[in-house]
């Protein structure tokens, strides 16, 4: 997970704010996720996103092996990847998107003039213009319960137990054991652009590291093409 | 990875990637209007957090320092989201009275993996859920998705407030607002209450001794003709069913459960001998080692919902389960991250039981069952292999009659003198031992499992059989490969399942649910739930686990007892759907034999070993058999919306006050039968109400859940100053009309003393310090845990209403969101604490002996396999052929929606509608693609929804997820005091299944179709074809 590629030659500000001896991340083992999205609605309910707009949520596929015809359902929850090498932070001209010192990718709502340039370097799609404060919104880590020493609103709701949250730095942490246990296993999205995602998978099909062209729900989007295996 | 997967196109039941995409797309119109002019939007409380809320406390991650915020509250209340009941987490701003947002309750089984320790203080409870140490992540204790979002109830624009008296034609959406005491003395007094015409009152009404009908006077008295309807098992059923029964004294009470799962529970109940409390076991999640779920889905629908889920995800990743999810339709419980650990195999709609006899003809066959288990032939036995239960398998039925053989049939009570021992002795059962002798169940360690032959009575010889022969017989009607061309799954397969579930001695499970509501219900869960009969699993961890139970609440308890009060009722007659009562003491079987004729077939079933069913209540009434109400109470009941076919049914006749007399629903919404109601009377929702609860099954430990009122009910209040409850609403009727167990004077306290019935507080207060003194009572609640969990609200209440000793320790449980056992307690070495101890019945002589009383032909007491049919045994597709209705279709559970949730904004943001998932190739064959409109027709209805396509459905289903295509709670405005109330048409979006069910056209009148043998609801596998629209 080196931070390489090209989103890497871009400058952008310091790190800056957090303490520089934690690294947050959030380990989520895939196999015990059952799509129930507490998170997306407890994500929405804490930080009072408006209705339709997302920090987080659980992308749902049933997955068709070729040979064997055998079909399951494989859910995926989706948020911001607090990238060691975020793509949003260069392009922001306002420099309104920052990185913390302990990783967490932040914007600033004063600075923030809504032009959605990080919105559309974001890989993740996990940004979007906050139709309220009409200022770039995503996952922040849920930093205000982080820092009064609790967890995220996703990770302390998920009903299966998938999401796990804390500090990389520490090795005696949860997310450090599950890193080291898994390490063959561990996977990150679309591993290719360079931006040293910290949002690690366990159980994610190399297939859905990328943009996966599958078609999603009826009513928010367009139905878009099969992809060939 | 070497095996080549096709990531489809029609994956998504959910919004995920696209709801990602769109606030992308969006961002291109923006970018100028940011740059050249500033964020003109509205500033967020905080400039890096957003509109986020403060935390509710906190705490430093290296001294676990806890510091409240004394802005805000947390307490531990009850969910009521769904059926489940979970224990929740409330966290409300103190000064806006708003609950801001829900988790779980870490004390509770039902929210966490393994529950705290109970005696732990509730500070430091809250403190197990933060960050220190990492300890909120094993303590974790969560709300589900719809849990998470249904605080939403409590402020809905949606959400009566008042008391509504109709202003206009019923049905008609017109209200008027009325008091509360007005109301009350219109719907005791009666009167010419609309213009149109005199209507009888509950005082009217309730006439005890005058029988309603005197051709059939076992029918009961007139107080029989009003039927109290209640939804479910809230933790305050107890209160409704204590007025119906006992105070008003009608018959008639009833729930949903009939339309809900009732089927599993029937069929349950015959393989455990339980056609009282209909008992039902859940695997042992957390040790199983393999599990089949039949029409069951943990982690996708089903009770208790998280539990299930949670137990099963860990077990699929961290512990040893494998599964296999047999379904129609593919659900998120077959999970493609767990890889081989699970697997989803997909089957043929109403076949299941053609694959469960299959695998028992194998597993006989072969013989894999637990041999010493099913040869123990009564308590000895058990007790000496180290089982806590035993089976009839080896007990000898008189084939001829049905009937199991007694100690009376060849003398055993001749000669002893004591009258018990005789008596005994004349009840036992008999069966064979090694050598062949008739011997008694109690006394003999080891009896023959098999025997086909006659034995020598005191009337002389008799053909008989063993349970285990006739189980064998009956499965052995059809071939493996013969069951397989039913079911739609091949025999290989079935010979694997089968083989595999008799490969881990007691630790596999198999489990069904909602998937057997159809027409073939009953005999279908018996025949799937005796696979775990043949394997000897009960009570072994691992194996299959009874509920862990509940402290005692409302019965007979260690401080009050509930159970008696001055002047309270014995019910009488037979229920409006003739469950029970045995058609053969029917004064109309007698005529008919009198004149003659043959007592059957009977003009609808008469059901020997249902409870009373809702299913049958109302169409009952329409059809006059066995007799007519004449006022209807509903408390949160549904039946128009939850029960498949109804509303095609009887709607029309609803909304007809000649065709049936009073009205009065007791709801904090407008739901689709509430709005036929002549009055409404508001109630307290979600976390503003008080109540007892009982875990699920699938709980191992003993587990009370508390609910209380966390915060001030939003509705009118009494004159009295009560907010208007249902609790307050049957209080004051009893008290308007002298019904005995109201007032003063009505509660006895174990010393004898009496206490009154006047506010909720009075019942539900008593009732927490029968749980709290129950066994060892709990400590006192320390100032802290008062102070901590906001029980302080309520201590007022506490002090007024309970003994200076029960105070201290009721704030305890409350504090605590309930009394649970500790985790501890769930397993004694391999087995689990909570067994199941009365006989499972592999042979079910109530259901053997008993008449179905459509055909004049006995029930068959084993399981065994029947087409999809009517009640009168008429196979369904020869009414309705395949020629013609080529599709089955089959309800699913959406995993966020239940069927009142829809207006939670957060979940119908994520699940909006329901589109119909039909398989690429039925798809192709009618040319319809995913995102077009399509109907689906069957026999009485037709919706048009969206379709679907997608691999993840078995071919020839059209899959409806429940819990859409609602016409009321907010989706349509009605108009109160002349002013039109909020509404909103997206509510109402996506087909509502139940729409689309049968009638029992071969029944006639205004019946649905249902379970023939049971008369659970039938909303699986219904014929149906597909239209493009």
């Amino acid at each position: 997970m080196a931070a390489t590629g090209s989103a890497a030659a871009l400058a952008g500000p310091e790190r800056h704010g957090g303490d520089a001896a934690q690294r947050f991340a959030m380990v989520i083992d895939l196999r015990k996720c059952i799509g129930c999205q507490a998170c997306t609605v407890a994500c929405s309910t804490e930080n009072q996103i408006p209705i339709g707009k997302f920090r987080t949520i659980v992308s749902q596929y049933d997955v068709r092996d070729v040979k064997s015809g055998a079909v399951e359902s494989f859910t995926l929850p989706r948020l911001c990847n607090h990238c060691d090498n975020p793509p949003c932070v260069p392009v922001c001209p306002v420099q309104a998107t920052y990185q913390q010192k302990d990783g967490k990718v932040l914007i600033d709502a004063d600075r923030c003039v809504g032009c959605g340039y990080c919105v559309e370097a974001c890989p993740y799609d996990a940004r979007f213009i906050n139709p309220l404060t009409q200022t770039a919104d995503k996952c922040t880590f849920c930093t205000h319960r982080v820092e009064a020493g609790l967890l995220p609103a996703c990770v302390e709701t998920c009903t299966g137990g998938a999401r796990n949250f804390g500090d990389v730095k520490d090795p005696r942490s949860t997310v450090s054991k599950l890193l080291a246990e898994y390490k063959d296993e561990i996977k990150v999205l679309r591993p290719e652009m360079g931006t040293s995602p910290h949002v690690y998978y366990i159980g994610l099909d190399p297939r859905f590291e990328g943009r996966v062209q599958g078609q999603a729900a009826l009513w928010a989007g367009a139905e878009s093409e099969e992809e060939k295996s | 990875m070497s095996n080549r997967r096709n990531i489809l196109k029609g994956a998504a039941a959910l919004g995920g990637l696209a709801a990602f995409a769109a606030g992308y797309a969006e961002t291109t119109a923006k970018t100028l209007k940011g740059l050249s002019s500033g964020s003109a939007g509205k500033p967020p409380r905080g400039k890096v957090t957003g509109n986020a809320f403060d935390p509710e406390y906190r705490v430093d991650p290296k001294t676990g320092k806890l510091e409240l915020n004394p802005d805000q509250q947390v307490s531990f209340t009850m969910c009521q989201g769904c059926n489940t009941m979970c224990g929740l987490r409330i966290r409300m701003d103190r000064k806006t009275g708003k609950v801001l947002r829900v988790a779980g309750n870490p004390y509770h089984p039902l929210s966490a993996d393994r529950q705290i320790p109970y005696k732990t203080p509730v500070r430091e409870a809250l403190l197990s859920l933060t960050r220190k140490g990492d300890s909120g992540l094993p303590h974790r204790s969560t709300a589900c998705g719809r849990g998470n979002a249904m605080l939403a109830q409590i402020d809905s624009p949606y959400r009566v407030l008042k008391c509504l008296k109709r202003a206009g034609p019923r049905g008609s959406g017109k209200w008027k607002t009325i008091s509360f005491e007005k109301l009350v003395e219109e719907v005791c007094e009666g009167g010419d209450l609309f213009g149109e015409g005199h209507v009888e009152g509950l005082r009217a009404i309730r006439d005890l001794k005058t029988p309603l009908d005197p051709e059939n006077p076992e029918y009961g008295p007139r107080a029989n003709q009003l039927a109290v309807v209640h939804a479910t098992g809230d933790g305050r059923n107890q209160f409704i069913k204590r007025f119906a029964f006992n105070c008003y004294g009608t018959r008639n009470y009833g729930h949903h459960g009939s339309y809900c799962g009732f089927a599993m529970r029937a069929g349950s109940g015959a393989v455990m001998g339980d056609f009282k409390k209909f008992a039902h076991g859940k695997p042992d999640f957390e040790f199983c080692e393999f599990a089949i779920f039949l029409g069951s889905a943990p982690g996708n629908a089903g009770k208790p919902f998280k539990r299930q889920g949670r137990m099963t995800a860990e077990a699929r990743s961290g512990g040893k389960l494998k599964y296999v999810v047999v379904d129609p339709v593919l659900t998120n419980a077959a999970s493609y991250a767990a890889r081989d650990r699970d697997s989803w195999l997909p089957i043929r709609p109403g076949t299941d039981a053609a694959l469960a006899l299959a695998m028992i003809r194998w597993i006989i066959d072969n013989k894999r069952y637990d041999d010493k288990f099913l040869s123990a032939p009564g308590p000895a036995g058990a007790k000496a292999i180290g089982e806590q239960t035993w089976s009839n398998a080896t007990h000898l039925v008189n084939i001829k009659t049905g009937a199991v053989l007694r100690g009376k049939d060849f003398g055993w009570q001749d000669g002893i003198e004591d009258e018990e021992k005789a008596k005994k002795a004349a009840k036992a059962f008999v069966v064979l031992d090694e050598d062949g002798n008739p011997a008694h169940f109690a006394k003999t360690p080891k009896a023959k499992l098999f025997f086909d032959g006659t034995v020598v009575t005191k009337a002389g010889p008799v053909q008989v059989k063993t349970a285990m022969q006739l189980l064998k017989e009956e499965a052995g009607r059809f071939t493996v490969k013969e069951y397989a061309q039913k079911c739609g799954v091949s025999p290989d397969r079935i010979v694997e399942l089968a083989k595999e579930f008799t490969s881990h001695g007691k630790k596999a499970a198999i489990n069904i649910h909602g998937g057997a509501m159809h027409s073939n219900g009953f005999y279908t869960a018996w025949a799937v739930l005796m696979l775990n009969a043949l394997i000897g699993n009960w009570n072994w961890k691992g194996g299959v686990s009874p509920s862990g139970g509940a402290f005692p609440t409302f019965g007979k308890g260690p401080r009050y007892n509930f159970k008696k009060f001055p002047g309270k009722v014995k019910p009488k007659g037979v229920f409006l759907s003739r469950s029970k009562f045995p058609y053969k003491k029917t004064s109309e079987f007698k005529r008919r034999k009198a004149a003659g004729q043959s007592p059957y077939p009977t003009k609808a079933p008469w059901y020997p070993f249902s409870p009373p069913i809702l299913t049958e209540y109302l169409t009952s009434h329409f059809d006059g058999y066995p007799y007519r109400i004449k006022a209807l109470i509903s408390f949160m009941a549904n039946p128009l919306y939850g029960q498949a076919g109804l509303k095609t049914s009887i709607m029309a006749k609803m909304k007809d006050p000649k065709a049936l007399g009073l009205f009065v629903a007791i709801d904090g919404f407008i739901n689709e039968t509430s709005a036929l109601a002549d009055y409404i009377v508001p109630d307290s929702v979600m976390y503003e109400s008080w109540g007892w609860a009982k875990p699920w099954n699938g709980t191992v430990t003993r587990t009370s859940t508390a609910r209380w009122p966390v915060l001030e009910p939003r509705q009118d209040k009494t004159a009295g100053g009560e907010p208007i409850t249902m609790e307050m609403f049957f209080i004051a009727v009893g008290k308007r009309l002298g019904l005995p167990g109201f007032g003063d004077k009505v509660i006895r306290d174990s010393d004898g003393q009496w206490h009154p019935l006047n506010r909720p507080e009075d019942w539900y207060l008593r009732a927490g310090a029968n749980c709290a003194f129950a066994g060892k009572p709990v400590p006192d609640a320390s100032d802290d845990d008062i102070a901590v969990s906001g029980v302080s609200r309520i201590m007022k209440d506490l002090e007024k209403t309970l003994k200076p000793e029960e105070v201290r320790k009721v704030a305890y449980v409350y504090a605590r969101g309930g009394r649970m056992e500790d985790y501890a307690k769930a397993y004694k070495g391999e087995q689990l604490t909570h067994a199941y101890r009365k006989p499972l019945r592999i042979y079910n002589e109530k259901v053997g002996r008993s008449v179905n009383t459509m055909t004049g032909k006995r029930f068959s007491g084993v399981p065994t396999w029947h087409e999809q049919q009517f009640a009168d045994g008429t196979p369904i597709r020869e009414v309705y052929p395949l020629s013609e209705w080529p599709m089955n279709a089959v309800a699913i559970k959406a995993s966020l929606q239940s069927s009142y949730s829809m207006a939670a904004p957060r979940l119908r943001m994520i699940q909006p509608d329901n589109p119909l998932s039909i398989h690429p190739d039925d798809a192709a064959r009618a040319g319809i693609r995913t995102g077009d409109r399509v109907r689906v027709v069957t026999p009485q209805g037709s919706a048009v929804g969206t379709a679907l396509v997608r691999w993840g459905v078995a071919p020839g289903v059209v899959a409806i997820p429940h819990g859409f295509g609602h016409w009321e709670l907010g989706a349509r405005a009605h108009e109160i005091d002349g002013r039109a109330t909020p509404a909103n048409a997206a509510l109402g979006r996506g087909v509502c299944l139940n729409d689309l069910g049968l009638h029992d056209v071969r029944r006639g009148g205004h019946a649905t179709l249902g379970d023939w043998a049971t008369g659970a609801a039938a909303r699986q596998a219904l014929p149906a074809r597909l239209e493009k629209a």
